[in-house]
């Protein structure tokens, strides 16, 4: 692998910053030239749009997002467990059939043990809309 | 092993138990759940076993400290009753399941051959407790202690990683004989300023989970704001196993850097026992007085580690054994007594409602007080006995390095026997309401038993430490 | 031939990693210590913990021993479980006081 690079590699990265740079102020500054400009006092004026609000935007919203998007996050990150499983376990077949059968074995039980959980997510109604 | 695997199944079984009707058979069924995993637990004695490449160890000292563990925890759930005042919103199987899950997590802490099982047996541990601290839902101080221990008892886990993260880029293993002959052994380039920083950092996430001063300050808040139950539970299980790790990890991986350690924790030794001592005197409520008292607990019990003789490991068994009976003891009682009165719908935990107790129920007084002069270490209970182990191993170093450290010893027991005794005082001499208090059976016999467990053990020490 | 991950970790030297994984941690001590919101102390206890798996992770392909990656596995498992009880007490707290401010919570005084 290539370690030592000169400062010239660093050029498509330089051209990439000033372009995504150039994009917005040109287009901001386009946009701000053509477009016609009228003013009055109305318009001038801060205001705000709409009706008048009312009570307080973080209205208690049901627990059920919360308890969905928590069990989403323990039951994601399991995933970690079977990609270095998943990545091994060819050469554990080539190995020994009896080795990848105990392995195999282990990684039931493991989803077992997480399927018994979904089980009592489910008994307990987390994930019944309903009620 | 076997008992870890059975309460881990035991755990997922309590939690389908809640979906019975009925709520009677829970209590049952969990202690007989501790009850299997405690003889399951005993039939490796006198057996060395490794499980899982290095990753976990039994012996006798597994045995003996997953035994005071479990003991505990079946006195704990033995004196549990109703989880609050809102039936509605309690859930007791979850409440068991979480408690066995987190002596789980403990039995792992104690039997650990590489860092990456104590860490997940310290997490298992503590994460069951963030629960069980906030459990009592609707009570504002039981919230704010679940969030306090919370944040800090993650912040410490960071650190404690940062510093297992470095003790493995000194020896390149979390194995603790490898990690102890890289250390003692001697790398032909010395050995990494790494792992100097890690072990401290490592010190520091421990010493947090054991509540040893300076890293003391969440302490008293948590255990006053979760619910009565669930501080004995944290204040006994978390410490005998925080202990057995600590000293399993200090004397297999560290023993060569001993000199290091050894003048960190005297220091930590020293400035545990005067805070937790001189703080206790001036609290006016009974549980935070025992939430000071577990860390002033925590100061003798580090005596032990910080001496690191032969006779250290027994000593500590026989102190954590004494001290969590008598704190089971004390919570028990502290119960009872505090929901006779509550105050603005709590209940009433200041010395003032222990008034006359003498008179209102005669068995709850005499336990009360069997289980302070314990803690207190007066001869004839178990307490005495604890100090006295622990003092001579102390004795066995050399005064020259423990001297300071037992001269502080001895002056804070002496202290601690005021706060202590102000609680027998106020039940025995001082006059009250003469409402008698009824118990029932099993928290009768409970009681009873811890009461003669402590003075058994303070008139026959030996009968214990000879497994030891 | 295409370079293994070991050797790309390796292009930058070691010190840089353990130089970088303490700054990161440190910005985390501070966080922690400083903040008032119980979300952004939680947040900056995840960057100490991800600090600590960046290191682990560059010690190990350093040591090109696998035993660092397993134990950054239980690291992200383990502190989800925490992310999940963590959350769950803050939104305890928020339904109860309308306010994750910590200075709110003062009920527990010596």
């Amino acid at each position: 692998m290539n370690t030592n690079y000169l400062p010239s590699d660093y050029l498509p990265i330089v051209v990439q910053l000033l372009a995504a740079l150039g994009f917005i102020v040109g287009s901001m500054l386009v946009s701000h030239n053509i477009g016609p400009k009228r003013h009055s006092k109305k318009k001038d004026d801060p205001f705000e749009c709409g009706i008048p609000t009312e009570g307080d935007a973080r209205t208690p919203i049901s627990v059920k997002y919360f308890l969905v998007a928590i069990l989403f996050v323990l039951f994601d990150v399991e995933i970690i467990f079977l990609y270095p499983w998943a990545v091994n376990f060819l050469d554990w077949m080539k190995e020994s059939r009896e080795m990848a059968i105990a392995i195999f074995v282990e990684m039931i039980l493991f989803m077992g043990l997480l399927l018994v959980g979904f089980y009592y997510i489910i008994r307990k109604g987390v994930l019944n809309w309903n009620q | 092993m076997l008992s870890i695997i059975s309460l881990s199944l035991f755990g997922i079984l309590n939690l389908f138990l809640g979906f019975l009707k009925s709520r009677r058979v829970l209590l049952p069924a969990t202690l007989l759940f501790i009850a299997l995993a405690f003889a399951a637990n005993l039939l490796d004695w006198n057996h060395q076993y490794v499980y899982f490449r290095d990753m976990l160890r039994t012996n006798n000292l597994f045995i003996n400290f997953s035994s005071i563990i479990l003991l505990t925890t079946f006195l704990t759930v033995a004196i549990s009753r109703s989880f609050g005042t809102d039936e509605e919103h309690t859930h007791p199987a979850e409440y068991y399941a979480i408690m066995l899950f987190s002596v789980v997590g403990a039995l792992m802490m104690v039997g650990f051959e590489n860092l990456i099982m104590l860490f997940i047996g310290l997490e298992i541990l503590s994460v069951s407790l963030y629960v069980l601290t906030g459990s009592d839902k609707r009570s504002l101080r039981s919230n704010e202690a679940a969030l306090k221990y919370f944040l800090m008892g993650s912040f410490a886990t960071g650190i404690f990683l940062f510093g297992i993260a470095l003790v493995y880029g000194a020896t390149g293993s979390f194995n603790l004989s490898a990690i102890g002959s890289y250390v003692s052994g001697g790398p032909t380039t010395g050995i990494s300023p790494l792992l100097y920083v890690g072990l401290l950092f490592i010190l520091a996430g421990m010493l947090f989970k054991v509540s040893a001063a300076p890293f003391h300050f969440w302490t008293p808040d948590v255990y006053d704001g979760a619910p009565t139950l669930f501080t004995a539970f944290m204040s006994t299980v978390v410490k005998t196993a925080g202990f057995a790790a600590l000293y399993r990890l200090l004397t297999v991986s560290f023993t060569g850097v001993y000199g290091l350690w050894w003048q960190v924790l005297t220091g930590v030794t020293v400035l545990t026992l005067l805070v937790g001592n001189i703080t206790a005197v001036y609290q006016s409520s009974v549980k935070r007085m025992l939430a000071y008292s577990s860390v002033s607990h925590a100061g003798y019990l580090l005596i032990a580690v910080a001496a690191k003789t032969p006779q250290s490991p027994s000593a500590i068994l026989f102190y954590s054994l004494a001290y969590s009976i008598a704190t089971i003891t004390g919570f028990a009682v502290l119960i009872l007594v505090a929901e006779q009165k509550p105050i603005e719908g709590r209940p009433d935990e200041r010395y003032e409602a222990f008034n006359g107790l003498a008179k209102r129920n005669p068995l709850l007084a005499f336990s009360l007080a069997v289980s302070m002069v314990s803690l207190a270490g007066i001869p004839l209970t178990a307490g005495f006995w604890g100090k006295f182990f622990v003092f001579s191993t102390a004795v066995d170093r050399g005064m020259t390095n423990m001297g300071m450290v037992l001269v502080v010893a001895v002056l804070m027991s002496v202290v601690g026997v005021y706060y202590y005794f102000r609680v027998i005082i106020a039940s025995y001499l001082k006059t009250g309401d003469s409402e008698p208090i009824g118990i029932r059976p099993l928290y009768r016999f409970i009681l009873v038993l811890t009461t003669a467990l402590t003075i058994g053990l303070g008139l026959f020490p030996d009968v214990v430490r000879q497994l030891f | 031939m295409q370079p293994t991950i070991p050797d790309v970790v390796q292009t930058i030297p070691l010190p840089y990693y353990i130089w970088f994984a303490s700054a990161l941690f440190v910005i985390g001590i501070v966080g922690v210590l400083t903040r008032r919101n119980a979300i952004i102390i939680f947040m900056s206890v995840e960057v100490m913990l991800n600090a600590v798996n960046l290191l682990l992770v560059a010690f190990s392909a350093y040591r090109s021993d696998p035993a660092g990656q397993v134990f950054v596995f239980f690291i992200m498992a383990v502190a989800a479980a925490e992310v999940s009880v963590g959350l769950a007490i803050i939104v305890m707290i928020y339904r109860n006081i309308q306010s994750i401010d910590i200075g709110l919570l003062n009920r527990l005084k010596g």
